[in-house]
């Protein structure tokens, strides 16, 4: 019998799938974007990735033109060079958060299965109270406490999410350690750490990192959420979508436009990524095979 | 154990959940301290010299002593009603005094969108569910997928500028797009002061207890446009929910035999399978809980409505710590319980759940 690759399979069910197929190249192309905005974003027309630039001999916004493709916004900005700049900001902030989110709640899960008993019992409550926190205000009074810049928003959303992390790592935790291999470790004289980091620990990523992959989509909705409600004034003028949203509301009735691409762009992202998704789920469900 | 010691136990519960949520609210807001504290509430415009309010103020809110000992007085302040003093640019007194103007707001959009969701949610689910990959299934897939993804305030955002763009349809403006009602029909009124009406707050109610037809019509149509939104971005999972379990149920053998035995279609989808089916909606309700209230503090922000998100924001950005204690703590409670209502109807609805 051919030896059973799990990740080829994965691969041909979620491309067989033709919304999943393309949720995933336009996941790819955004992050394709973020590179060469990071790289040499000159090659596609952006001359500073990391700051707008504005023009404040004409800074009312301008209808999209040749010359800006998106038109401009509020004060004289090309809209289409912000935009793309802030497709790397967004995906770079989105991607710490959920990377940070998890490690914490690995940490956290992972730890409260393996004691179990009272351990985590307290370590479970005390997360269930971070959840029982709305997450929206919560990250609002985060924000108040570290200042209202992206780094510390980022940082309010790491202690928004870890907890939810911390819940699925347990769970996934919680049966792995019931193996015989784990037994069989402990049989053979490794401490509680080893067991942890090496027989837990990699098994419980897989699955973690599938949730991230799905919890994406969100976390760059609420990151422009949150910076669209005044958590980005630490920075002027870095580029970020919501921020955009929020700078352009002035103007949306007389100038839609600058209101409309910087929504489009996050709303089409946030699209891809349920599409792909629903595809990774249905790929990794093994009653759906065949 | 029988359902009316589960609720006591559930409701016991609820105490160290609350604890924990004030704890950490405290913590966080008053972590950057006294300085911080006292820049709030000296007022240096005062005829008394900054030194002695200072003084004052340190002994009022005992910010020598341990910040656990502080959160113990504040607790039973807190418990005794007094929730402090708020200044934000659209109101200044009590957080009380906030709460009671702002929160009528707030519940009014939320039970409406929630209202709406579920007259919506529920039959269009159990629809496509029946008429799997017809049409109306795909359709109601696209459009649930579409509003899963969608951010809410720039969803808000798009229909003010269908609604009051002259670029878009000059007929289209129908809709007021920002606040709760036209400021220059509430003017002079014994009953309606600096943007409080009486007796309820609700400008809904007390419109009509007036009877004031013109205003509850135009307060009515200014709920409009924030309604749909939050609706709209809540709908999309519940239908997604009750479709994928009618599905499920309607594949369960106790179904087969209803079809077996004859009964018509009708009979089938309402008496024996929806009922089931709407178990696992009742869990998704509590989830959704908390996307309504996230979207609350956008949709008040975009749409200039004066709600328990909008004061929350605007104490975020005024720095004010009263209004991030009270706002917060009113959406953790809020949270809480109707969550623990979830729970109870839960158990309720199903009594194969073991407590």
């Amino acid at each position: 019998m051919a030896r059973f690759d799990q990740t080829k399979l994965t691969l041909r069910i979620l491309f067989e799938n033709v919304t999943s197929a393309a949720g995933l190249l336009i996941v790819l192309g955004y992050v394709l974007i973020a590179i060469i905005d990071a790289v040499y974003p000159q090659l596609i027309g952006v001359v500073n990735a990391y700051a707008e630039v504005p023009d404040y001999t004409n800074p009312v916004p301008q209808p999209p033109s040749l010359q800006h493709l998106f038109g401009t916004t509020y004060p004289g900005i090309d809209l289409y060079q912000a935009v793309v700049a802030a497709i790397r900001v967004d995906l770079w902030y989105s991607f710490v958060i959920v990377l940070a989110g998890a490690l914490v709640g690995i940490l956290v899960g992972v730890v409260a299965a393996y004691y179990s008993g009272f351990f985590d019992e307290i370590l479970m409550r005390i997360t269930d109270i971070f959840l029982s926190i709305p997450y929206l205000p919560f990250a609002i009074a985060v924000g108040f406490v570290l200042g209202r810049g992206l780094d510390e928003l980022s940082l309010a959303l790491v202690i928004v999410w870890w907890p939810l992390y911390a819940r699925y790592a347990r769970g996934q935790a919680l049966s792995i350690k019931e193996n015989a291999y784990v037994e069989a470790a402990r049989a053979s004289g490794v401490g509680s750490w080893g067991i942890i980091t090496k027989h837990i620990v990699p098994n419980v990523l897989t699955p973690v990192f599938v949730q991230i992959s799905l919890d994406l989509g969100t976390v760059v909705q609420t990151f422009a959420a949150l910076t669209f409600i005044g958590f980005a004034s630490a920075n002027p003028l870095l580029p970020e979508l919501g921020k955009l949203i929020s700078d352009g509301f002035p103007y949306a009735i007389s100038a839609p436009w600058v209101v409309i691409f910087p929504g489009v762009t996050i709303l089409i992202f946030a699209v891809a990524m349920n599409l792909l998704g629903d595809g990774l789920r249905d790929a990794l469900d093994p009653r759906n095979r065949t | 154990m029988t359902l009316r010691v589960y609720i006591i136990r559930r409701l016991i519960l609820v105490f160290p959940t609350l604890i924990g949520l004030t704890l950490i609210v405290f913590i966080l807001t008053h972590v950057g301290g006294y300085q911080r504290f006292l820049g709030e509430y000296v007022n240096i415009h005062s005829a008394i010299p900054v030194a002695v309010q200072e003084q004052r103020l340190t002994q009022q809110f005992h910010l020598n002593d341990p910040i656990f000992v502080q959160y113990f007085y504040w607790l039973s302040a807190f418990l005794q009603g007094n929730w402090g003093y708020t200044q934000t640019p659209i109101y200044s007194g009590t957080v009380l005094g906030a709460i009671g103007l702002f929160l009528p707001n707030t519940i009014i959009l939320a039970a409406f969108s929630s209202i709406l969701t579920i007259i919506i949610g529920i039959p269009v689910g159990v629809w496509s569910a029946v008429k799997k990959d017809s049409l109306v299934d795909h359709s109601t897939r696209i459009f649930s997928f579409i509003g899963y993804s969608m951010p809410v305030y720039w969803l808000g955002l798009i229909l003010i500028i269908a609604f009051a763009s002259p670029a878009v349809c000059p007929c289209l403006n129908i809709f007021p797009i920002s606040g709760s009602v036209n400021i220059a029909l509430t003017n002079n009124l014994s009953w309606f002061t600096s943007g409080i009406s009486y007796p309820t707050h609700i400008l809904l109610i007390d419109s009509l207890i007036h009877g004031r037809l013109d205003i509850f019509v135009d307060a009515a149509l200014h709920q409009v446009l924030p309604v749909v939104t939050l609706t709209f971005s809540i709908l999309a999972s519940i239908i997604r929910v009750m479709r994928s379990s009618m599905e499920d149920t309607l594949n369960q053998d106790y179904i087969r035999t209803a079809r077996a035995k004859g009964l018509r279609q009708g009979a089938i989808i309402n008496e024996h399978a929806r009922r089931n089916a709407l178990i696992p909606v009742i869990t998704l309700t509590g989830y959704t809980i908390a996307g309504l209230l996230g979207g609350v503090v956008l949709i008040e922000a975009v749409f200039n409505l004066p709600g328990i998100g909008y004061w929350t924001t605007e104490a975020l950005i005024s720095g004010d710590i009263g209004g991030i204690m009270g706002g917060t703590v009113i959406f953790g409670l809020a949270f809480i319980f109707s969550n623990l209502i979830v729970d109870i109807l839960y158990g309720f609805f199903d009594p194969r759940i073991r407590y």
